[in-house]
């Protein structure tokens, strides 16, 4: 039979898929009916895996850059230079950079680690999700003991109340968006906390659309409310009296004023209110929030982790607290420790003009649009390694192919810190080397002999200095879907603590002269600004035909602020920040949007090169960022 | 028609000799999730007449998700350009075919052979198929075949039709091609008794619907009649929109699906391939026109028009038949909650919850 099980590559649900191969191409995409979290659906992006599979923009032969020109050179050459090159730069100052991908499976990010920490000896690691992932962890490892999901994705089929905070789930997530719609349809309460009204919102059972910037504020309200109703009905919780700074939390939460609440978000106290007897008599409780390149910042990550713990519901086999994760490993590479250190990041080195980096070493890098282009056009050395062609190769010195992920073994760690196992199923007719295995090969370039005979080989490694990984091996992963990685790998696991949170109402940066507040954020087909989905056909098409509408990109504002500026849909403004950059695109009307709110999608690339250089927190705060501007007739 | 009595062995039998002359595809189970799926069959002991409907179309082999169907290369300096098509006719027998599966074949024959223009692509693929059909003795989960007047046992359309009865299968002859396999074969004439048993088979299978087909009801002449006369309200298809994530994936688990996009890809080479791949209806860019007009841009427009196609009285009159053949496949994957069975109900019921 054609038809072989893996995982999908794309996003961190980690949907269960087969791939129809001939042994030598992929031809097709079926979903995997018996999967526990997709059950038997897929997005647009799992449903044309084949097309990316099949693309002839492959890199198949490694390269080396004499003269300007790249030319092709056999892999030992290529490690040879690689090797060479390095050794002038590494050393614990931080001259190297390694830039990881969160698609990368396990075994190839530990190896990584392992040739960044012994050969190239840098901490200055990265992968472009870092930084709202870091969040996440700092978060979720004070409230609960350990980096990762509390409870797991398939809770969502049985509880009895499920919030989404924030993201925009049924573009980033579609099956766990599903799940959730699936769940409110079987009669689940599902609450949207979104300034926008998203897909999710209308599907939901009660939508807060409260004003950007607000969303902590909301949720701490929530849970003043919560405690309320416990004190009315004199329900008092001895053991969360027990969690360190539960005192201090609640003191917080006392000092809201319902006045100032509305005032600030737009939402009245008496709804909260409402919410919170119905979030008191739920058994089982499932929170989701997005982690990574869109994820939250780090004091409202911060309340929802207190929120969850107030629950006291999260022990419930259906409770669930989950970071959902815009790409497939993202978790895992966390795990294997090559997000790198918080503070320490391989872009932050990359923006400080003074930071000493000068070589980089950059691998599968999905990004179409590189931040700090001018930056590594004068770094000394650069190295991409990946499976696909990319943008990035025209900065390359070196450039080294990967195996993509269906023709290699690899395990791949899902939002819900279930790990999966994807088998060879495809031969790599190009000799490319799998990750793991190219590294191993510098390194013993380098005088550093690891051994590794294949990729299970390389998680027995894993098992053994990972701790929660520790009882998990490919034979185990291979039967059925995966596993959970167990957080009792971490000795604090089950020790609970509140984070101290302030209260804050956020005045609307808006001002008379920039009245609207600009919110950055992605869609669907804009999946990794693209450089995946460009090599597909029918995403491809999808993207491309909003690009035909809107060649400058769009702005997204609601009707009534469209008559207000007397423009329409595709006609073109101008967008002034207050930091005085401005730009030329064109508007989108959508009714989905709130009145002096505006929307851009980044995969817009003058954005992000040129208008959003000054405001470096729009990455790291994700969607929570908001920017004045100002929006006129162009 | 004839109708014979073969023993199990002689329907591998029959497997066997097919298998000498024609590629074979089957019904067969993955060892490890228990997911069926219609494939070729490497190896004949894979092939498993008893499994449930498989998860995937049959469509697949006639109409893939993916297809090369051209070549070609440009000389720059001759300007000739030389081409070749990339797709071969090899003859097929599609071994164990639920009827449900045989009547999507039956759309995509009428939409790509049975109009003014004949497809080279397809008819190249189903030229030379046989195909046999498989009755089914019980309905799955997901089944509504009998809504659509397509199962548990196929009328028309099959060279052969396999139903298990007691102790052995009752084999019909459906066309000549069929026949002509059946006279090499020495299988005995049925009798009247075993054609009345596989009328008892049928007749369980049916009545066996209530109990164990129980995630999808479907009254489809009611949805018909709404559609046709344009009796559906638009609160009705923006509730339907709203749960659509665009995934597309309806279209191409339909039997009866029959879209289709083209891209010329260029090759490292110099050469250009022409790939022909599966598309949806539920995309944007589907409908998108010159000139920037979307006749269908709002989601819930792109999901009214899927169903229309599948069960207004105009596009059946051009299908002979409804364009849902009540397999359920669609209810499977939908993200959202608007498989065909569902929509047919929010559409009888004009209920938005």
């Amino acid at each position: 039979m054609n038809y072989k099980a893996c995982v999908c590559n794309l996003c961190g649900t980690g949907c269960g898929q087969f791939l129809k191969t001939n042994g030598k191409a992929v031809l097709g995409v079926s979903p995997s009916i018996g999967h526990p979290v997709s059950k038997g659906k897929l997005c647009i992006r799992g449903w044309h895996v084949n097309e990316l599979l099949n693309t002839n923009d492959r890199i198949t032969t490694p390269m080396i850059r004499s003269n300007g020109k790249l030319r092709p050179a056999s892999y030992d050459e290529a490690i040879d230079w690689v090797i060479e090159r390095m050794r002038d730069f590494s050393g614990p100052s931080g001259e190297i950079g390694v830039l990881a991908s969160a698609r990368s499976s396990n075994e190839d990010n530990f190896a990584l680690t392992r040739l960044a920490r012994d050969i190239f000896k840098t901490d200055v690691l990265g992968v472009g999700a870092e930084a709202g992932h870091h969040n996440s962890m700092a978060a979720l490892t004070h409230a609960f003991g350990y980096p990762g999901a509390i409870g797991t994705l398939t809770a969502i089929d049985k509880a009895d109340y499920i919030l989404v905070v924030g993201t925009d789930i049924t573009r980033q997530n579609p099956v766990i968006g599903g799940n959730i719609h699936a769940a409110q349809m079987r009669g689940a309460r599902v609450v949207t906390i979104c300034s926008a009204r998203t897909q999710i919102a209308k599907l939901s059972t009660k939508h807060y659309q409260q004003k950007p910037g607000t969303k902590g504020l909301l949720l701490n309200a929530l849970a003043k409310a919560l405690y309320a109703v416990r004190t009315m009905n004199h329900d008092r919780q001895a053991n969360l009296d027990a969690i360190p700074g539960y005192a201090d939390y609640i003191a917080a939460l006392r000092s809201i004023s319902s006045v100032a609440l509305e005032n600030a978000s737009g939402i009245r106290y008496e709804e909260i209110e409402e919410e919170a007897r119905y979030l008191n008599m739920a058994k089982s409780v499932v929170i989701v929030f997005s982690t990574g390149i869109s994820g939250l910042d780090k004091q409202t990550t911060e309340i929802i982790a207190n929120l969850a713990l107030l629950t006291d519901k999260m022990d419930h086999e259906h409770s669930a607290l989950i970071p959902v994760a815009g790409i497939s490993n993202l978790q895992g590479t966390y795990d294997m420790g090559m997000t790198g250190k918080p503070g320490k990041s391989v872009f932050r080195s990359l923006a400080d003009a003074r930071s000493p980096l000068k070589a980089l070493f950059v691998v599968d890098h999905d990004d179409g649009i590189i931040r700090n282009r001018d930056r590594i056009e004068n770094l000394d050395f650069v190295v991409y390694c990946g499976a696909f062609k990319n943008p990035f190769m025209d900065l390359a010195d070196v450039i080294l192919p990967l195996t993509s992920f269906n023709q290699t073994d690899g395990t791949y760690t899902a939002s819900d810190r279930r790990v999966q196992l994807t088998r060879q199923n495809t031969e790599n007719l190009s000799n490319s080397l799998p990750g793991w295995n190219l590294y191993q090969l510098m390194a013993e370039k380098a005088g550093q002999y690891w051994g590794y005979c294949d990729a299970a080989h390389v998680f027995t490694d894993i098992a053994k200095r990972v701790p929660s990984y520790a009882d998990l091996t490919h034979d185990r992963l291979g039967r059925g879907y995966g596993l959970h990685w167990d957080p009792k790998g971490f000795p604090t696991a089950g020790k609970k603590k509140f984070h101290a949170v302030r209260i804050e109402y956020p005045k609307p940066k808006t001002s008379e002269e920039f009245p609207f507040a600009l919110m950055v954020g992605k869609a669907q087909h804009f999946w990794h600004q693209n450089n995946l989905m460009r090599k597909t056909l029918i995403p491809r098409r999808e993207y491309d035909q909003t690009l035909l509408l809107y060649p400058q990109g769009y702005v997204e504002i609601c009707p009534d602020d469209a008559k207000k500026l007397k423009v329409k849909d595709k006609w073109t403004v101008q967008v002034t920040c207050s930091a005085g950059t401005t730009m030329k695109i064109a508007v989108k009307v959508c009714p989905d949007m709130q009145p002096g709110t505006a929307y851009i999608p980044y995969f817009i690339k003058n954005m992000i090169s040129d208008f959003l250089i000054k405001y470096d927190d729009a990455f790291s705060a994700g969607e929570e960022s908001v920017i004045p501007v100002r929006i006129e007739e162009a | 028609m004839s109708k014979y009595f073969a023993t199990s062995q002689e329907i591998k039998q029959l497997a066997e000799e097919l298998c000498k002359s024609h590629e074979i595809y089957g019904p067969q189970v993955d060892q490890q999730s228990g997911q069926v799926f219609f494939d070729v069959l490497s190896d004949l002991d894979a092939l498993d007449l008893d499994a449930a409907i498989p998860s995937m179309p049959v469509k697949e082999i006639l109409f893939p998700q993916m297809e090369r169907i051209l070549q070609y290369r440009y000389d720059d300096a001759t300007q000739n350009v030389t081409m070749e098509k990339a797709y071969a006719e090899k003859p097929k027998v599609l071994f164990g075919l639920r009827p449900c599966d045989l009547a999507g074949i039956q759309c995509l024959d009428r939409f790509f052979l049975g109009q003014e223009y004949v497809d080279d692509v397809y008819l190249a693929h189903r030229r030379q198929s046989i195909l046999i059909t498989n009755t089914c003795t019980r309905p799955w989960d997901q089944c509504f075949c009998v809504c659509t007047h397509t199962g548990p046992a196929a009328d028309e359309g099959y060279d052969l039709d396999l139903t298990k009865i007691a102790d052995g299968y009752l084999v019909q002859v459906g066309s000549e091609k069929g026949q002509a396999i059946a006279d090499q074969r020495g299988w005995t004439p049925a009798e009247a008794r075993q054609l009345k048993e596989k009328d008892a088979v049928v007749d369980r299978s049916v009545e066996a619907f209530p109990a164990l087909a129980k995630d999808n009801k479907a009254w489809i002449s009611r949805a018909m009649n709404r559609i046709t006369t344009g009796f559906v309200k638009h609160e009705i298809w923006e509730y339907i929109g709203n749960q659509c994530v665009e995934c597309g994936a309806c279209s191409f688990v339909c039997p009866t699906c029959s879209c289709f996009n083209i891209e010329d890809a260029k090759m490292c080479d110099g050469e250009c391939e022409r790939l022909r791949t599966r598309d949806s209806c539920s995309f944007e860019g589907y409908t998108r026109m010159a000139g920037d007009h979307n006749p269908r841009q709002p989601v819930e427009d792109r999901r009214n028009k899927r169903f229309f196609c599948k069960l207004s009285f105009s596009q059946s009159k051009k299908y002979l038949r409804p364009g849902c053949v009540g397999c359920g496949r669609c209810q499977w994957v939908c993200p959202g909650d608007i498989g065909l069975p569902n929509v047919v109900q929010y559409l009888r019921r004009e209920t938005t919850a």
